[in-house]
């Protein structure tokens, strides 16, 4: 179309943009008041707040010299345990979690209602309910403070089998015929023909899963014990106690937990977005 | 060689399995099972099992129903009361506001849509333990910290942020709205991809004005995702730990920031009464439960399409 | 163990796929490539301020003596390993027969009380020795009790000590813990402020007093007289204290709303409302980075606080340096108590250890010999617990302590020896210590929603309400 403007439609358009710049503004402003407050002298923060004499004027790496000197090595053992936890995560639940929805879209057998039903129930059923049963059990396992307690109830996320199984619905069956005239196994046309064809939700699943291993925070709370298990929400929340007093790594640490997964985000926002909007998929 | 003829028969046994297009399903669904089996239904029954119980070491006994007569303590009810204005707060904000920016987002005539977009979601990235520290600074009790300074620059008197109940409870509802704003912005936009441009050509044909637009061509369309968000934002916001505890830790003055999972975390894990904490989670599961149903059938989602 | 053969199962059925790289989605498996780097932990020991502490907190003794006994320690403050350090390289040259490893870990306040707890329930990973701070204690005790008695070596010496700080620690006369210090509460005064205001601090002897020297500070100075906690209880559990008062009594019964405990609450109230020269302390406690800041510049003229509490200045209000006086605390009536014993973390021997005997004689050499409670002033800056070395001569040796204060804090300590009460714990401490931090303080004091009858009442139900049986 080329209708040119009018000038009301100029104005109106101007201000929605205007509108807009302001809610961007205050979206961003708190991650950039954390960089610039990474810039600060820690203790000063933690006295008396970010001051806008300290947001102005500042510019002070001894956060960040501490963090990569020798004062950060307990901080990197966080960094290093989000990282092995997201990834096995990343790996095994896309892995379990796509079966399960794949099955549950494509195949018709006794019972598959009832177990998409379960799904969706354990969907709805708050996890801090289960949490203590499932701490003691972790201590009766013996698996406490390890990475495959943090893991564990993730696994098979209610979340991304449901993802899958919507996904999978709009794949065509007839693939799965021609797979199976080619003398391929079951697992074989999951693996070798449909899986491809799920690549998108993949990379979406990969990245809810990712984030939300990541950012984590209670369940890692409970089960890890000792300081060079814990991921990075757990061990930054320890700096942020009275009795820390490693406020420089706080801030620092703090960025570098961000700016890392802002950075993916920016390559990857179509399937960010896809994952993190995931739970509104229509049936 | 000698190794594959050894191995031929069950392999070929194994195959009939592999090939089976009756049996591989339930292959496929298998870990899902399992982990309802061991990570959901039995840990539930164990829960139940557990708020009968005064579980100390060595000397686990059954209490009958004391654990839930305890319950019903003013602490709870502080938590419950904080809990459930926190969920009001939460739903209000992240169901309406989302709306409102989701639809200017989608209008005609908006220009850079996909960097506002790209900009409020960026929050969702964040955990709330390092966003809740920033806001702690950007909160700051002095009377220098930023937020007090703009309240000074209009006139207003500098709060101290975290000791009062109603500045508290803005705290963790600004950090959760702020966190998912963006992420509910995408899915009603994702819903108003939907609506096609005729139809609101056809309104303004018939002189339809902005909200009659709105409540007959958008609305509708967005429907399902409101009812959506606004049941998740309850469920969630019955579930809040985490926005509370990186402002308050375990422990906040005048029990302001305790909600229902910290109460739960402060007897369970803390106290080390699993029973009591046991107890505490079925009053909430049975809670959330109630309210769930009432906004279901409140926003009409049980009736039929029928209209 | 089902999880590893599904495991099994789901690995052979990706190999039993149609030939070539099964489950091709996308995603490489970079888990492992992330081993590098492991954790640079040495501690080392160090000058023992408080700026940028280790975030990796763990300190091994002895590791380079052969056959040395293995033990680990957890606490939640660093500077006690290095006490513990110390305790270890003297027992090493010492005993040379019976060598000890200590392997001393520092973990965040919570975390350590959560998972020793936790270990000591579910049997194993306990280390052998623990810190647990004093409103902690009670949660230990419950059940069977999964501590080490140290009856065998505290009976003999108890007399040397000021022996409430064994009590605390004991249940069914068997006694569980030993401390680092008595915490007898002292005034920290800004002697520069006083100054300033024409108060001379060894007039002020009663509570009055310091009421009518405050109103002089408040008037000729900028700074108030005092700060009051309103999160945690150091201005509230001393006064009453002091006033043989408690939140229990010596049966276990709840009297945290007796007559002393109200009209003395009803005293912190109106230090802030009615006289107006006190504050609430900026962060709500005397432990806030917001606290350390205010009280740097000058902003009280004086802080009630344990003797363990010197530390923290050394580590957080530099500027104070020669200007802080320590004197006893103000009387409530004529030849009333002039301090109280606050505070306090008890380190036990758990039931864990695979060899208690030696864990708890090393314990002992390390808390109950004359010379470990010389080096509890040294290393830690603490009022330790065995009052016969108060006086001799090494506690008189100039250290940094006696730099940043003066020369006779123990002539002030020996003076108000007999004036400390005893405290009461018990099963339910730790509730009334919730009730005063989270509801009683904060609604007196900030809100001023109650009056300190009601809200001391509210707790005191609060409190009963959870007795079981």
């Amino acid at each position: 179309m080329n209708k040119n403007k009018t000038g009301k439609e100029k104005l109106i358009s101007t201000g929605m943009v205007l509108l807009f710049s302001i809610i961007a503004l205050v979206a961003l402003f708190p991650v950039i008041a954390l960089v610039v407050a990474s810039f600060s002298p820690a203790s000063d923060l933690m006295r008396f707040g970010l001051t806008a004499e300290l947001f102005l004027s500042s510019w002070n790496t001894e956060n960040f010299v501490a963090l990569f000197g020798g004062e950060g090595g307990a901080y990197w053992q966080w960094y290093i345990n989000s990282l092995i936890i997201s990834a096995f995560l990343i790996v095994l639940s896309l892995f379990f979690s796509s079966m399960v929805g794949y099955a549950l879209a494509l195949y018709e057998f006794k019972g598959k209602r009832f177990i998409f039903i379960l799904v969706l129930l354990i969907l709805m059923i708050p996890f801090e309910i289960l949490m203590l049963p499932l701490f003691t059990m972790m201590i009766s396992l013996g698996l406490v403070d390890s990475y495959f307690a943090v893991m564990l109830p993730l696994i098979v996320a209610p979340i991304a089998v449901f993802f899958f199984r919507q996904y999978c619905l709009g794949l065509p069956k007839e693939l799965m015929e021609s797979g199976r005239v080619d003398g391929c196994t079951e697992f074989g046309i999951f693996a070798r023909i449909m899986a491809p064809l799920m690549l998108p939700s993949f990379a979406a699943m990969a990245i809810l899963q990712g984030l939300t291993s990541w950012n984590n925070f209670l369940w890692p709370l409970l089960v890890l014990r000792s300081n060079d298990m814990f991921t990075l929400p757990v061990g930054l929340a320890t700096l942020l106690t009275p009795y820390g007093n490693n406020y420089q790594i706080l801030f620092s640490g703090s960025v570098m937990a961000i700016i890392p997964i802002i950075i993916l985000f920016l390559f990857f926002q179509r399937f960010f977005i896809a994952g993190l909007t995931s739970g509104g998929v229509k049936g | 060689m000698e190794k594959t003829i050894e191995v031929n028969s069950p392999k070929k046994r194994r195959s009939r399995l592999l090939y089976s297009k009756k049996i591989a399903p339930y292959l496929f669904v298998s870990p899902f099972i399992i982990s309802f089996l061991f990570l959901s239904l039995y840990p539930f029954i164990s829960a139940f099992n557990m708020s009968f119980q005064r579980v100390l070491p060595g000397q686990t006994q059954y209490i009958g129903t004391a654990n839930f007569e305890r319950v019903f303590n003013p602490t709870f009810y502080t938590a419950v009361q904080n809990t459930t204005v926190y969920v009001i707060w939460t739903v209000i904000i992240l169901t309406l506001v989302p709306m409102i920016f989701a639809v200017i987002l989608n209008h005609r005539l908006m220009k850079w849509t996909n960097f506002f977009r790209a900009s409020i979601f960026i929050p969702a990235l964040t955990s709330v333990i390092v966003a809740g520290t920033i806001f702690r600074m950007i909160f700051g009790d002095s009377d220098s910290a930023f937020a007090n300074q703009v309240l000074q620059l209009v006139g207003l008197e500098p709060k101290e942020w975290r000791y009062s109940a109603g500045t508290a409870m803005f705290l963790m509802v600004t950090l959760a709205s702020w966190r998912w704003m963006g992420v509910n912005v995408l899915y009603y936009l994702a819903a108003l991809q939907n609506v096609s441009q005729d139809l609101y050509e056809a309104a303004d044909i018939d002189g339809a004005n902005a909200w009659q637009k709105f409540r007959n061509v958008t609305f509708p369309a967005i429907k399902p995702i409101f009812i959506f968000l606004s049941t998740i934002t309850t469920i969630n916001g019955f579930r809040m730990f985490e926005e509370s505890f990186v402002f308050f830790e375990t422990s906040s003055p005048g029990n302001i920031g305790l909600t229902v999972v910290g109460y739960i975390y402060q007897e369970g894990i803390q106290r080390n009464d699993m029973g009591f904490g046991a107890a505490i989670g079925i009053v909430l599961l049975a809670i959330i439960f109630v309210v769930s149903v009432i906004q279901l059938y409140l926003t009409g989602a049980f009736k039929k399409d029928d209209e | 163990m089902k999880k590893h053969l599904l495991m099994l199962a789901s690995v052979s059925l990706v190999l039993a796929a149609c030939g070539g790289d099964g489950g091709n989605n996308g995603d490489n498996n970079g888990g492992n490539n992330a081993e590098n780097n492991g954790n640079n932990g040495n501690a080392g020991g160090g000058e023992a301020s408080g700026e940028g502490g280790e975030l990796d907190a763990e300190v091994v003794v002895g590791e380079d003596i052969e056959g040395a006994t293995e033990f680990t320690f957890w606490n939640f403050q660093e500077l006690h390993s290095e006490f513990f350090e110390d305790a270890v390289n003297r027992w090493n040259e010492e005993y040379p027969d019976r060598p000890i490893q200590l392997t001393a870990e520092t973990y965040p306040y919570d975390q350590m009380h959560n998972n020793l707890l936790l270990s000591l329930q579910s049997g194993s990973g306990a280390p052998d020795f623990a810190d647990i701070e004093i409103s902690q204690f009670a949660n230990y005790l419950q059940g069977d009790v999964q501590l080490q008695p140290l009856n065998e070596h505290i009976e003999p010496v108890i007399d040397d000590f000021v022996d409430s700080r064994f009590e605390i620690y004991a249940k069914d006369g068997e006694y569980y813990g030993m401390d680092y210090h008595v915490g007898a509460t002292m005034m920290y005064y800004n002697e520069e402020i006083m100054e300033e205001a024409g108060v001379d601090i060894d007039s002020i002897e009663t509570w009055d007093d310091y009421v009518e020297a405050g109103q002089q500070v408040v008037e000729n100075t900028d700074a108030v007289m005092t700060t009051v906690e309103s999160d945690e209880h150091f201005s509230f559990w001393p006064l009453i204290s002091q006033r043989e008062s408690d939140y229990f009594d010596e049966n276990g019964d709840v009297i945290l709303d007796n007559e002393v405990n109200v009209e003395t609450l009803q005293f912190i109230s109106d230090l802030v409302h009615e006289h107006e020269i006190a504050q609430i302390a900026p962060g709500g406690f005397h432990h806030a980075e917001e606290y350390y800041g205010f009280m740097n510049e000058g902003g009280a003229a004086s802080l009630m606080m344990p003797m363990w509490y010197m530390g923290r200045f050394l580590d957080y209000m530099e500027d104070l340096d020669g200007k802080m006086q320590i004197r006893p605390l103000p009387m409530w009536e004529e030849g009333g108590n002039r301090s109280a014993g606050m505070g306090g973390t008890g380190t036990v021997v758990t039931n864990q250890s695979e060899d208690p005997e030696l864990a708890a004689e090393f314990l002992a050499f390390a808390k109950l010999t004359e010379e470990s409670n010389i080096k509890l002033w040294e290393i830690l800056g603490f009022d330790p617990p065995r009052h016969d070395v108060w006086e001799s001569e090494e506690m008189q040796a100039d250290n940094r302590f006696y730099d940043y204060f003066h020369d006779d804090i123990f002539e002030i300590l020996t003076e108000v020896r007999d004036e400390i009460a005893e405290i009461n714990i018990t099963e339910l401490t730790p509730d009334a210590q919730e009730e005063i931090h989270s509801n009683v303080m904060h609604s007196v004091l900030r809100e001023q929603s109650q009056t300190p009858q009601e809200a001391l009442e509210q707790a005191a139900e609060a409190v009963r309400s959870r007795v079981v049986e």
